[in-house]
């Protein structure tokens, strides 16, 4: 009796795992949302790409998501992610994409289909805003303490320019740490350094200096998901005809904005 | 001279005034019994006795030196050395659990080593100590449990380990407060036979006690506490036999006696 | 992948274990210290003493080391820790120092007055002094009676030593989640619990084994 139960366990186990790795059958992706109705939009709180508002998801990429749903002929729901796990999040059907100002990069095209780029960003060091003077440059920047987001593209800023750095769980963190003066400075997003640090936040004390690289967003589907070639298409005609743009104006973004 | 001279006691806990003026003395070698209902004071005034308790006014005297006074302040260091003068045997033994009844005996006296000695005299000290210790056991007849922790003892055999812990300071006055309380008739015998052996031994003690019996057979005196006097003070014969005061009278008439 | 994930998780894991002793060292007799302190006569030791404790037991420690590293330079303008790991290690230790010790003072608070007073009367009578009466007599009592309320407190200890990652200290924890990222591997997170579950088992026997120790007698 024991043997059975272990046996049955075992096949639950396996099952469990095989389902979790499967994609679902024989439908394309595109039919398994429609055929359930939602698009599922993995998010975090990243002003001004997703950010709530009278608790309402918006942003420029919370907007864009809302209308590519609409096309689909599908409902949106928006699902805050922990970052580190939006691979998992994807594989295991808790999200059906990523589109959250993901910096394209090797680990995100080998583990996602991902879209092809719609907004342009950069890497910028922060530092405390009386030293931001001192640090126009990667170079004279050397000799900082550094902290950056685990697994973001200011890590491989810092790991590519030399530095010195901690890696911390979020930017957000980052950015006390440097506030505190328990790091030297930081390296973020452009776009969130535009909305969170300077005069009239919380962080007026901290200034942000020359962009240090050039990246690109794009947006991450399942691994040989057939969304992506629509949404390929969606970015073309809502550039076309403007649309893009114009969401991309009310958001403040129109400058980064990448030609489909 | 008398061995023990208490006079005018007095003691108040809150607003309730326990003991109200109590004086008595005592030659070397008297067994005193105290009797009295509970809340009469008894305990009270052994602890006064003992500093456990600070009389508000009074003064207490060893031997023509007076080692007490109420008008006086104290160190703590004074009030070690005088209340060495007493030993003390509590209703509920209190015997230190974590320790064989030899180191019971023991532990107070090797404290009091000094600890300048050289590591040898110590070692010789300890020596004497064990011995002397060993010997009062055999005095209270637990020499065969020297080595028994007190949850392995019967409650009459802890309270005789008590007894022999008491005398290991080689106390002026053995002090008991109500020794036999918490025993059974059977382990109270065997407490009470160790009493009178100390008595024969020539101790001087005070008493608190219920057994009756005890007080009328042993005590050389007996005085009946009630609402915080001294209210009779006499042989047993005299205070058993012909009680002067009614309260006396009124006690030891009660029907569970 | 195996080897490097258990060469990860074991650096991480000696952090864990740096964390868990220190603050052992540390708070053991601190927190003698405020437990005698918030037993004091003296009414103003005694309230102070219970103050600090009632905020840093009513408040997560997750704030209490955020704020005792953060606090300096956000709050004061001046930063006390530097940039370094030292001061990282050692903001981590005074947080988790003070914590430890409140909590392991209301142990101790709490076995010394389970103590019958006739031990210290029985003490006293005996010509003893106070310091003689503690260390002599109620000392080993206390002990006995506060092995299992220490042991519980121990253990989570160990679990607890998780939150220096909040201020970037990189124990096991840490180093099983840098998995994630790095490959998208969950498992080593999951892993991590068999480094606590052999040093918990470990220290559950030498506790047990305490308590059988002291088993020799009652009371």
């Amino acid at each position: 009796m024991k043997k059975v139960i272990a046996l049955l366990l075992a096949l639950v186990l396996t099952l469990g795992v095989l389902g979790g790795c499967s994609k679902g059958g024989d439908k394309t992706d595109m039919e398994y949302v429609k055929d359930k109705g939602t698009l599922i939009v993995g998010i975090t709180d990243f002003a001004p790409i997703d950010y709530q508002e009278n608790g309402e998801w918006v942003g420029f990429d919370a907007d864009m998501a809302k209308a590519f749903a609409k096309r689909l002929g599908v409902e949106v729901e928006f699902k805050v992610i922990e970052w580190n796990y939006k691979i998992n999040e994807l594989n295991d059907k808790g999200i059906d994409v990523v589109w959250n100002g993901m910096t394209i990069a090797d680990d995100v095209l080998a583990a996602m289909e991902v879209s092809n780029p719609y907004l342009k960003n950069a890497q910028v060091i922060v530092v405390k805003k009386e030293d931001a003077d001192k640090y126009p440059t990667a170079e004279s920047a050397k000799d900082l303490q550094f902290v950056v987001e685990a697994g973001s593209a200011g890590e491989e800023t810092a790991q590519a320019n030399g530095f010195n750095y901690k890696s911390a769980e979020s930017q957000a963190d980052t950015l006390m740490e440097v506030s505190a003066g328990t790091s030297d400075a930081s390296i973020i997003d452009l776009l969130m350094a535009g909305a969170t640090i300077g005069e009239g936040t919380d962080y007026a004390d901290l200034a942000y200096t020359a962009p240090l690289n050039d990246e690109e967003y794009g947006v991450g589907f399942r691994k040989g998901s057939d969304l992506v070639s629509e949404l390929n298409q969606f970015f073309k005609d809502a550039y076309a005809d403007g649309s893009m743009m114009e969401t991309a104006e009310k958001y403040g973004v129109q400058e980064s904005v990448i030609e489909q | 001279m008398a061995l023990l001279d208490i006079k005018n006691i007095h003691k108040s806990f809150g607003g309730t005034e326990v003991l109200r003026g109590i004086g008595f003395s005592m030659e070397k070698g008297d067994v005193v019994a105290i009797i009295g209902s509970s809340g009469s004071g008894k305990t009270t005034l052994l602890r006064c006795i003992n500093f456990l308790e600070t009389p508000d006014s009074g003064s207490i005297s060893i031997d023509g030196g007076e080692i007490f006074n109420a008008e006086k302040s104290y160190t703590d260091a004074e009030i070690r050395k005088n209340r060495l003068n007493f030993g003390m045997v509590f209703q509920s033994f209190n015997l230190f659990p974590q320790y064989t009844a030899l180191k019971n005996v023991m532990l107070a006296q090797q404290l009091s080593i000094s600890r300048g000695l050289p590591r040898s005299e110590k070692e010789k000290e300890l020596e004497r100590i064990r011995e002397r210790s060993l010997s009062l056991l055999n005095a209270v007849g637990l020499e065969d449990r020297a080595g028994a922790y007190p949850c392995e003892l019967s409650g009459g055999q802890q309270q005789r380990v008590a007894i022999a812990r008491a005398l290991a300071m080689n106390p002026a006055i053995l002090c008991f407060d109500e020794p036999t309380s918490a025993l059974d008739p059977e382990l109270t015998r065997e407490v009470l036979r160790v009493i009178k052996e100390l008595k024969t031994k020539g101790m001087t003690m005070i008493v608190v006690t219920h057994e009756m019996e005890f007080a009328r057979n042993v005590a050389d005196r007996v005085i009946f506490m009630s609402d915080g006097v001294i209210e009779e003070d006499g042989a047993p014969e005299a205070v058993f036999g012909s009680p002067i005061s009614p309260k006396t009278r009124a006690f030891l008439s009660r029907p569970e006696l | 992948m195996f080897q490097e994930v258990i060469i990860a998780l074991s650096e991480g894991f000696l952090k864990t274990l740096q964390i868990f002793f220190i603050t052992l060292v540390g708070a053991l007799p601190l927190g003698l210290i405020i437990a005698f302190g918030s037993m004091s006569r003296f009414r103003p030791i005694r309230s102070v003493m219970r103050a600090i404790v009632w905020v840093i037991r009513g408040t997560p420690l997750m704030l209490q080391l955020i704020a005792i590293f953060y606090g300096p330079g956000m709050l004061l303008g001046y930063n006390i820790w530097g940039t370094g790991n030292f001061g990282r290690n050692a903001a981590v230790a005074v947080a988790f120092i003070i914590n430890y010790a409140c909590y392991f003072s209301e142990i101790y608070r709490g076995g010394i007055e389970s103590i019958p007073r006739g031990q210290y009367e029985a003490g006293q009578v005996l010509g003893m002094t106070r310091p003689q009466i503690f260390f002599k007599v109620v000392l080993a009592q206390v002990v006995k009676r506060i092995v299992p309320p220490m042991s519980n407190e121990i253990i989570t200890l160990v679990k607890d030593t998780a939150l220096a990652r909040i201020i970037l200290v990189y124990e096991v924890i840490w180093a099983g989640q840098t998995f994630i990222k790095k490959a998208g591997v969950i498992w080593p997170l999951f892993f991590t619990a068999i480094y606590y579950l052999l040093f918990n088992g470990l220290l559950t026997i030498l506790f047990w084994y305490i308590e059988k120790k002291l088993d020799y007698y009652r009371g």
